[in-house]
């Protein structure tokens, strides 16, 4: 269970004047300014949830985590993790929790996958037993047994990906951060990461955050978001109230038999919108709390002839972009 | 401890990733050393003695501090890299203590060192090169306690670099400054014993001694008895006094650090 209260850290940034004549000024004079990465948030999140916890770069994210894993030391504000104060104590901390940044890799570049492991084992101090059993599972869910024995450098991004997520669940923490795991793979690799993901929170109650600018993992396994934007939270509540919230507005787009001069249907004037007319075809967007998708259907097809049409989702990625956009 | 152990032993695996690398540094050392060694027969052509040494001694001297110069360096400049891309993030949520850590990777690569570099060299110099013996097995356990010291001192001595990276960032001026010093006041290039009177002085006041010069002189004699016993004290000393300096120093950079990139 994490708790966070009025957490904010801050960071000196040194500020440079431009050109040659400013980088020798900086040598003796310095001048700094503050910059809020995190700016007094606050959450809770219990045991066994899988939160998705997502802002535009920049916005605070992997400085909220780092202060979760003990990293960083908070500037203001308090964090438990499982009843310990990361910062104070992170080591103890560190037990509890595992994690992957897809950026970075935490294992040997240079040696076997297989030694990473067994270093691994080593420093969480994990059972044989139960080091045998965990290795036996993970092997067969993430397909890891032709990569044991390579080293990291002779792997895809994918392989090396699902390598990572093994040593992140190794130790079977009850916490365990993500970093955007997804960033830069394939779909089928995508969908595996995904179902191993769910399948851990589910065998072991493992909490699970996410941060990724991937709105499909969110979607596929968080039930709850967490919006962070410059340093503050937009939002903080479950997909499907935000979906209900934000996500009435829809475009159809309307695959007409003859190409020409298109005209709004006047039952639909002042309650769907024309968005746009390219190749042969119209796009409506309208709000579902005013007009159904049945009806705008209906009345297009009395006054035109369709070839084909699609209703595009309201998705969780749209609504997202809007609310960084234009903010809540 | 018995994960810094398994530390210790993967640094070794990774030390011997790359064959070729690793025997290719056998024979730069033994080149190195042949260098040196006819360097000295060189300055000795018309002499006998250079500041009371005759040439045997000198090249004694010279040879065990080629060697023992092999083990100042530590891990300093990787803690320092952590430090710079951002990487010391994941070393910091491992439940471990960092510098332990690097304290058991040092271990771990002076022991392939000393396969890969240590015996070659010895066992070269002995057969061909006629280093003397140590004066007697005493000063050998002697020296053998000072070199052991010697090299710890010189570990946690490069972590210094390592921790002054989180307030400085990039310490490759650093580290150059750092080797430049060393193989000054070590004794590496010359024995301290040749120094002018002042500079010995200094020295006298500095940790860096310690690692080479003082277990050298002891295998060849120029420190013995009673002295010997004083020298070994001193290195006690220094290496108590640098470790809970960088403990503390370490405890301080752990709460103001900033993690880079992301």
């Amino acid at each position: 269970m994490i708790e966070v209260k009025g957490l904010s850290k801050y960071y000196k940034l040194v500020e440079k004047k431009p050109g040659l004549s400013g980088a020798v000024q900086g040598l003796f004079a310095r001048k700094y300014s503050i910059k809020k990465a995190v700016d007094d948030i606050s959450f809770v999140i219990d045991q066994g949830e899988m939160v998705g916890y997502i802002g535009a770069n920049g916005a605070g994210k992997s400085t909220t985590i780092k202060m979760l894993c003990g990293i960083l030391t908070p500037s203001s504000g308090e964090i438990t993790v499982s009843g310990i104060v990361p910062y104070k104590e992170r080591k103890r901390n560190a037990s509890n929790i595992g994690a992957v940044f897809g950026q970075r890799t935490q294992l040997f570049w240079d040696i076997a996958v297989r030694e990473s492991y067994d270093l691994l084992k080593h420093i969480y101090e994990i059972p044989q037993h139960q080091y045998e059993k965990t290795m036996d599972l993970f092997t067969e869910v993430l397909d890891l047994g032709p990569l044991l024995g390579i080293p990291v450098r002779q792997l895809s991004l994918g392989q090396k990906m699902r390598c990572e997520l093994a040593a992140a669940f190794l130790h079977s923490p009850s916490i365990v951060y993500l970093d955007e795991p997804t960033i830069g793979l394939d779909v089928a690799v995508k969908v595996k990461i995904r179902q191993f993901i769910k399948e851990m929170n589910r065998s072991m109650n493992t909490t699970v955050i996410l941060t990724t600018h991937d709105m499909q993992d969110i979607e596929e396994i968080c039930k709850r978001i967490i919006i962070i934007d410059e340093g503050k939270i937009l939002y903080d509540g479950s997909i499907q109230s935000i979906k209900d919230r934000y996500g009435h507005k829809r475009i159809i787009h309307f695959e007409m038999e003859q190409e020409g001069e298109f005209t709004l249907p006047e039952s639909l004037l002042g309650k769907a919108e024309f968005t746009a007319h390219e190749a042969g075809v119209v796009s409506l967007s309208f709000s579902n709390l005013i007009i159904t998708a049945a009806e705008v259907i209906s009345e297009m097809l009395r006054f035109y002839h369709i070839r084909d049409l699609t209703i595009a989702d309201s998705r969780i990625e749209s609504i997202v972009q809007d609310i960084y956009e234009r903010g809540i | 401890m018995r994960k810094y152990w398994e530390m210790a032993k993967s640094q070794i695996q990774l030390d011997t990733a790359y064959t070729a690398w690793y025997w290719a540094r056998s024979a730069s050392i033994i080149m190195r050393m042949l260098i040196i060694y006819a360097f000295w027969h060189a300055v000795y052509e018309n002499r006998t003695t250079i500041s009371d040494m005759p040439l045997d001694t000198m090249i004694t001297y010279i040879v065990l501090a080629t060697l023992l110069g092999n083990y100042v360096s530590g891990v300093g400049g990787q803690l320092a890299n952590q430090v710079r891309d951002g990487s010391v993030a994941i070393e910091l949520m491992r439940p471990y203590n960092l510098l332990d850590k690097l304290v058991a990777l040092d271990l771990g690569s002076k022991i392939s060192g000393t396969i890969r570099e240590t015996f070659p060299l010895l066992l070269v110099a002995f057969l061909f090169l006629h280093i003397n013996s140590p004066t007697s097995w005493l000063s050998l356990l002697l020296f053998i306690i000072s070199a052991l010291l010697g090299i710890f001192i010189g570990t946690q001595l490069d972590l210094i670099i390592g921790i002054l990276a989180f307030w400085l960032h990039y310490v490759w001026g650093l580290r150059v400054l750092r080797d430049a010093i060393l193989a000054f006041f070590s004794g590496v290039l010359v024995p301290i014993t040749m120094f002018p009177s002042w500079l010995q002085m200094v020295s006298n006041f500095l940790p860096f001694q310690s690692m080479v010069y003082v277990p050298v002189a002891i295998y060849t004699g120029q420190i013995e008895g009673i002295a010997a016993l004083q020298a070994i004290a001193i290195q006690l000393v220094w290496l108590v006094v640098i470790i809970v300096g960088i403990r503390l120093a370490w405890s301080f950079a752990i709460r103001k650090v900033t993690i880079f990139g992301g």
